[in-house]
């Protein structure tokens, strides 16, 4: 693939994973279903200031997110995303510093298995989450 | 007394040139030695280091040329910042103390004299010439002043090699073409009487091409004509990026009326 591709990506995965990072992050912050009637109260309370949902105070609660297909899809696209940007930024970083043909096809078939690892494990992780399985 | 040099007028104050020696022969180490060079004004680094051949240590090897910031021979790292000698006038340093290094990046011959074998082999293979279809050309390729300007700044290039001296990439990628290539890569595209994108984009869309390029943008800070080579940069990544969606078109220019029949016709 010629390096303009490759770079494209690098660069359309990056502003992906602003945007799936965020949503990320507003799911592990802000989306977790609440069922503590305190904290429900103390968040939506006209007095109060504050606008966090209870259930983000609770790993137990902030895991079901993690349970139906939306979410899965999303921290999935960010997982294959991340492991594009990071692994192509590892292989660019060390062709420079070890720059000829036989290194840069050895980094290149490392970074690739060592992507693929990440990838499998990270998948892992999702899939137990979106079968309701947990860490 | 001190010896002054001829044309400068008084002696305003005496500086230290501590300048970096090595000579890759020798197999020592590179060191540092200082030398008193009496400051007239006007006086620039090349002439202090000229001082110092003539009437100090006739051993130390600069290059240089045309005095006068044109043929860019005597660059060199001048208190820490890629500068031709010919250019720094000592007084405008404001120090007592001038540090003297040869560019980086690059071999050395002797001392300051670093060898540009990378920078115009570089420069050479990205085809810094018009490429043209015709066999024969009669006529000149004309050309409007707006299309002219879009790569005016670019043919200012005196290739002194200050670019990749500066560079961080050209520090540890060797097959990284450079600042100064790409640079010239972009005034010969972007030229309308060029159409030679083609014959040069493996080369530039390549693994040590454009896409190495990660904006430092110390080529642009360094450069003695003012040139912005991190620009040139970021616009070849745009051609080459649009190019992946639609290849990029390059319209020959026409070719004038062919001189020769016009003066024949004249003299007729």
């Amino acid at each position: 693939m010629k390096e303009s591709k490759i770079m494209l990506i690098q660069y359309i995965t990056g502003i992906f994973i602003l945007v799936l990072g965020a949503l990320h992050f507003l799911a592990i912050s802000a989306l977790a279903p609440t069922s503590d009637k305190v904290l429900y109260q103390y968040a939506n309370n006209s007095t109060s200031t504050h606008t966090l949902t209870g259930g983000t105070l609770y790993y137990t609660t902030v895991t079901t997110i993690y349970h139906t297909l939306f979410w899965g899809s999303i921290f999935e696209l960010l997982l294959t995303f991340l492991v594009f940007h990071i692994f192509n930024g590892f292989r660019i970083i060390l062709s420079e510093q070890f720059p000829g043909d036989r290194s840069e096809k050895a980094i290149t078939y490392i970074m690739l298995v060592a992507g693929l690892i990440i990838f499998i494990w990270g998948s892992k992780t999702v899939v137990t989450m979106l079968l309701g399985g947990g860490l | 007394m001190e010896l002054m040099l001829k044309g400068f007028g008084e002696v305003v104050k005496t500086v230290t040139l501590r300048v970096r020696r090595y000579d890759p022969e020798k197999k020592e180490l590179p060191k540092y030695m200082e030398y008193k060079v009496p400051v007239q004004r006007g006086m620039t680094v090349l002439d202090g280091i000229l001082y110092i051949k003539e009437h100090i240590d006739p051993s130390l090897a600069a290059r240089y040329s045309c005095r006068m910031g044109i043929c860019g021979s005597c660059a060199m790292i001048i208190n820490n910042r890629e500068r031709l000698a010919c250019q720094t006038q000592i007084l405008d340093l404001g120090k007592d103390l001038i540090k003297v290094d040869p560019m980086g990046n690059y071999d050395l011959v002797k001392d300051l004299v670093p060898d540009l074998t990378k920078l115009f082999r570089n420069h050479e293979s990205i085809k810094p010439y018009i490429i043209r279809q015709e066999e024969k050309v009669t006529g000149e390729f004309l050309q409007l002043p707006e299309e002219r300007e879009l790569y005016s700044m670019f043919t200012e290039c005196i290739m002194c090699g200050a670019c990749l001296s500066a560079c961080p990439t050209m520090a540890t990628d060797e097959l990284y073409l450079g600042p100064q290539a790409l640079a010239q890569s972009f005034r010969y595209i972007a030229d309308s009487r060029d159409i030679g994108f083609n014959e040069r984009l493996n080369l530039l869309d390549s693994k040590h091409g454009v896409w190495r390029c990660h904006f430092a943008g110390a080529c642009s800070d360094v450069c003695p004509k003012g040139i912005d080579p991190a620009l040139a940069i970021q616009l070849l990544k745009g051609m080459l990026a649009k190019n992946v969606f639609v290849k990029y078109q390059q319209k020959p220019a026409k070719i004038g009326p062919d001189r020769k029949s016009i003066l024949e016709t004249a003299q007729s």
